[in-house]
């Protein structure tokens, strides 16, 4: 009798909130916890999201991987929660030992040229042999290393440290900078520290630092509920509070295109020129031998404002910001190609056929787009003559 | 850091529970739960919490002055410097740029072409709260209400007790005091499971409910001029019930939380929504702060003791700072007068009044509040203009987006707020089948919350 009111109490104590509650909460942590030793291929829609979790200090991505998507979409119908206005495509997408985009077999070759920048570089949204180095090694016979990351701001020490470790027929590092990418600013002295400190750390180190990062930062769990969330704020369940994120807009031909609505509001602002970044980058470059020649790559929506319905208008003193660049970069001696007239140009034509240099779903360029970036830096300028054959400068030409 | 966030949920709440348990003895309690207030605070914006320690200090020798000195006069001053430093504090940071912005209209009117610059300010998160829950210690001092306290760690702790910092209740001393003299043998079990009880009743209403009517109203509000009147009135009515659940949510969760630490906070929402006339509605409503107005201006100024012109009067100007007291907002004023009149007019007519059935009186007062809330709601006086004349004249337009879901919402929400007992009136013994019903709930909660950045509280702004 007293074992029986002693189990009804035990019963009674275990039923109450205060007791019920906190276990709720440690079982959701532990299955938190848990989750984050599996991998989260399986929520990625792409290979962004999948391989920076465990990223090494120094690295792009985590290195020796390889993604497999064959329904990859693209990055503003995922940001604006627009499944509808999805565009399914394969994506193959292969890291080396050194954590960047590059088949691994380039490690023992004889690299050209570092091409230096951010997501368009990496090739977001395209496969492996797709990629604009690919396109530029295919086209000029040569090896152009694919040195492309998240950050988008190119730290020479980053590109020493990746340089060390590659075999260089010629010095030279290409910076792709991308119109919409934030304004760059040389880094802090800290941030060079941190560049510096991660290229002298063991390999084993940097490796478990980016296992340890991801760990931490990385929850499947969110993912999963990030996704219910979007499956509910559908637009018609519940309003699409991820639409504001991103600009639907009509093209003249009746095609709907994605736009970042931050990238749209950049472009009709005047942005001023921060030349420190650029001045900063090839002096430090040059110290360590090596030449530097920017490319310029409009943002989607500087190429295609033109064949929008109902398109803004636009005011004096905007929307010519990588012009400004370009010809303060000359001014500098930099070498510089601004690839806006050419895919303004060659969006026209394509556009007549209902084809286009940008996925419709997505901030970056397509196969195609980046096919016709490789093809313009291989015809204005004698890249593969001086790239790959002597070790002179390269000097740039207008398109 | 909010309640409804991973990061209190998974750390701040666990060690500072786990630490202050493990302590013994009033000092150390008293210095943990003072050290946990400024971590909590900091996580805002830790360059404040010297702004919160200066006002905590300045009132805590106050107090000893008022212990130490009983002539009037140096009492009086005891009162009347860091009252004014408090309000001034107050005032510099939540409408400095309010009185500069009208300034600036005013002056060209008298002449002159000089244009004050309006200042970089942050408003200190919490601010209104904290400051008033040190202007009642110095008063409630001074009266004799209560006898200040020589420990200073004791007062910090009170001021910074992190469950009522930043959106209230505002607890007076003389509320939790007992709680804070038997801090050394508050019992952990005794309150713990009506504790969790309050807290995820909370978070059910805030999560689930208002932040579900939220989702919808919200964006439908930001383009207000394209509603119907069907969606207006949905809208305001979805705010009305929001703005409860949301505050009422707060207040439960901190409730819960001074359970789980061995103090009884105050109950601050008692099913206003029930109230039959505006008065009855204000003494159920954000009850901490009424009582305050009503204790510490309204009375001061003589109450209803007066003719009724003087209790107008006196109503009037505590409406008006009710009012102003949500924020530095010409709007907000108006909400107060508007409210003020209410109060007025029910005065007046009360004998009227009462012969109604009680379904009219609610039904009348409810009505009556949401009219308010549509001005408390808008962003300006054009918006409060635009939304009052769809809600009464006959506009069509496209349905709004979540209609459904609102709905439905709404009629779980009218029938919590409406009919349901409130968290003080229930007993907080759940049976099984009820726990695993929470349970689950909760867990949807956290599963939400995992996924979606917390939303902020209403209240946080005020």
């Amino acid at each position: 009798m007293g074992t029986s009111t002693g189990t009804e109490q035990g019963r009674r104590s275990v039923w109450q909130l205060g007791f019920v509650i906190p276990c709720l909460l440690a079982v959701m942590g532990l299955v938190d916890l848990g989750l984050r030793f599996m991998s989260i291929d399986p929520l990625t829609f792409r290979a962004w999201e999948a391989l920076l979790r465990n990223r090494p200090p120094g690295a792009a991505f985590e290195p020796n991987r390889q993604y497999e998507n064959a329904r990859s979409y693209g990055d503003l119908a995922a940001l604006g929660n627009l499944p509808a206005l999805r565009q399914y495509r394969a994506e193959r997408f292969t890291t080396d030992a050194l954590g960047f985009r590059n088949p691994p077999r380039v490690l023992n070759e004889e690299v050209s040229a570092i091409l230096a920048g951010d997501s368009f570089v990496v090739g977001s949204g395209v496969s492996d042999d797709e990629t604009l180095s690919s396109r530029l090694g295919a086209l000029m016979g040569c090896v152009v290393y694919n040195a492309g990351s998240d950050a988008g701001r190119v730290i020479p020490d980053e590109i020493l440290s990746v340089a060390r470790r590659l075999t260089l027929r010629r010095r030279l590092v290409i910076r792709l900078y991308t119109d919409g990418a934030a304004v760059p600013v040389p880094p802090t002295h800290g941030e060079i520290l941190a560049a510096r400190l991660a290229a002298r750390m063991p390999e084993a180190v940097r490796v478990a630092a980016g296992r340890l990062r991801g760990f931490l930062t990385v929850s499947p769990l969110q993912s999963l509920s990030g996704r219910a969330w979007k499956a509910v704020d559908n637009g018609s369940m519940l309003p699409n509070k991820y639409a504001a994120s991103v600009v639907k807009a009509t093209l003249v031909n009746g095609d709907p295109m994605l736009f970042q609505a931050t990238q749209v509001d950049n472009f009709h602002r005047r942005r001023e020129l921060s030349l420190g970044y650029w001045r900063w980058l090839r002096d430090d470059l040059k110290k360590s031998h090596f030449d530097l020649f920017v490319v310029l790559v409009p943002g989607k929506y500087e190429i295609y404002r033109p064949f929008l319905v109902n398109r803004q208008p636009l005011h004096p003193g905007t929307g010519d910001y990588l012009d400004r660049l370009e010809r303060a970069l000359r001014a500098m001696d930099i070498p510089v190609l601004n690839l806006t007239p050419f895919l303004s140009a060659q969006a026209a034509r394509f556009l007549e056929r209902g084809e286009y240099l940008y996925w419709l779903d997505d901030n970056h360029w397509n196969v195609r787009g980046t096919a016709l970036a490789a093809a313009a830096i291989r015809e204005h300028w004698p890249l593969a003559e001086t790239v790959c054959t002597t070790t002179h400068s390269p000097a740039a030409q207008t398109p | 850091m909010l309640f409804n966030s991973l990061a209190f949920l998974y750390a701040f709440l666990p060690i500072t529970y786990l630490v202050f348990w493990r302590l013994t003895g009033k000092m150390p309690r008293y210095v943990w739960l003072a050290i946990s207030g400024y971590v909590f605070y900091s996580f805002w914006n830790y360059k404040f919490c010297a702004l919160m320690l200066f006002s905590t200090t300045v009132s805590y020798l106050a107090g000893r002055g008022l212990l130490r000195w009983q002539e009037p006069g140096r009492r009086r001053l005891c009162v009347i410097v860091p009252v004014v430093m408090d309000l001034a504090l107050l005032g510099f940071f939540k409408y400095g740029n309010f009185a500069v912005a009208n300034l600036n209209e005013i002056l060209p009117w008298l002449g002159s072409r000089a244009t004050l610059p309006i200042l970089n300010l942050v408003l200190p998160i919490g601010i209104s709260f904290y400051t008033f829950h040190t202007i009642t210690y110095i008063i409630d001092s001074y009266r004799g209400v209560i006898t200040p306290t020589r420990n200073f760690v004791k007062f910090a702790a009170y001021v910074s007790l992190f469950s009522q910092l930043v959106a209230g209740p505002i607890v007076r001393f003389r509320q939790i005091e007992q709680d804070f003299e038997r801090i050394d043998r508050a019992d952990r079990t005794s309150d713990l499971h009506t504790g969790w009880s309050f807290f995820v009743i909370g978070m059910l209403e805030k999560v689930l409910i208002a932040d579900t009517i939220a989702a919808v109203i919200d964006p439908a509000l930001a383009r207000y001029a394209e509603l119907s009147t069907v969606s207006a009135w949905l809208c305001v009515l979805g705010f009305a019930y929001q703005v409860y659940f949301d505050f009422a949510g707060y207040s439960d969760m901190a409730v819960g939380l001074g359970y789980m630490f061995g103090f009884r906070l105050p109950q601050n929402f008692d099913s206003p929504y029930k109230a039959t006339n505006i008065a009855d509605l204000w003494r159920r409503w954000h009850i901490s702060l009424s009582s305050f107005f009503r204790d510490y201006v309204y009375f001061p100024l003589g109450g209803s003791r007066g003719s009724r012109l003087l209790t107008a009067r006196n109503l009037m100007i505590t409406m008006v700072l009710v009012g102003l007291w949500h924020g530095a907002n010409w709007l907000y004023v108006v909400f107060g007068a508007y409210q003020g009149l209410l109060l007025i007019v029910h005065r007046l007519i009360r004998a009227r009044w009462e012969r109604l059935p009680q379904w009219a009186q609610r039904s009348a007062t409810f009505g009556l509040w949401l009219l308010g809330l549509a001005i408390f709601r808008a962003s300006g006086f054009r918006m409060a203009g635009a939304l009052l004349e769809t809600m009464f004249t006959w506009h069509a337009g496209a349905a709004m987006v979540g209609a459904s879901a609102l709905v439905v919402t709404l009629a779980l929400a009218a029938l919590l707020a409406h009919w349901a007992p409130n968290t003080f009136e229930i007993r907080h013994r759940w049976s099984p089948s009820w726990v695993a019903s929470f349970a689950v709930l909760f867990g949807i909660c956290l599963f939400v919350l995992y996924g979606a950045r917390p939303a902020p509280y209403i209240y946080f702004q005020f």
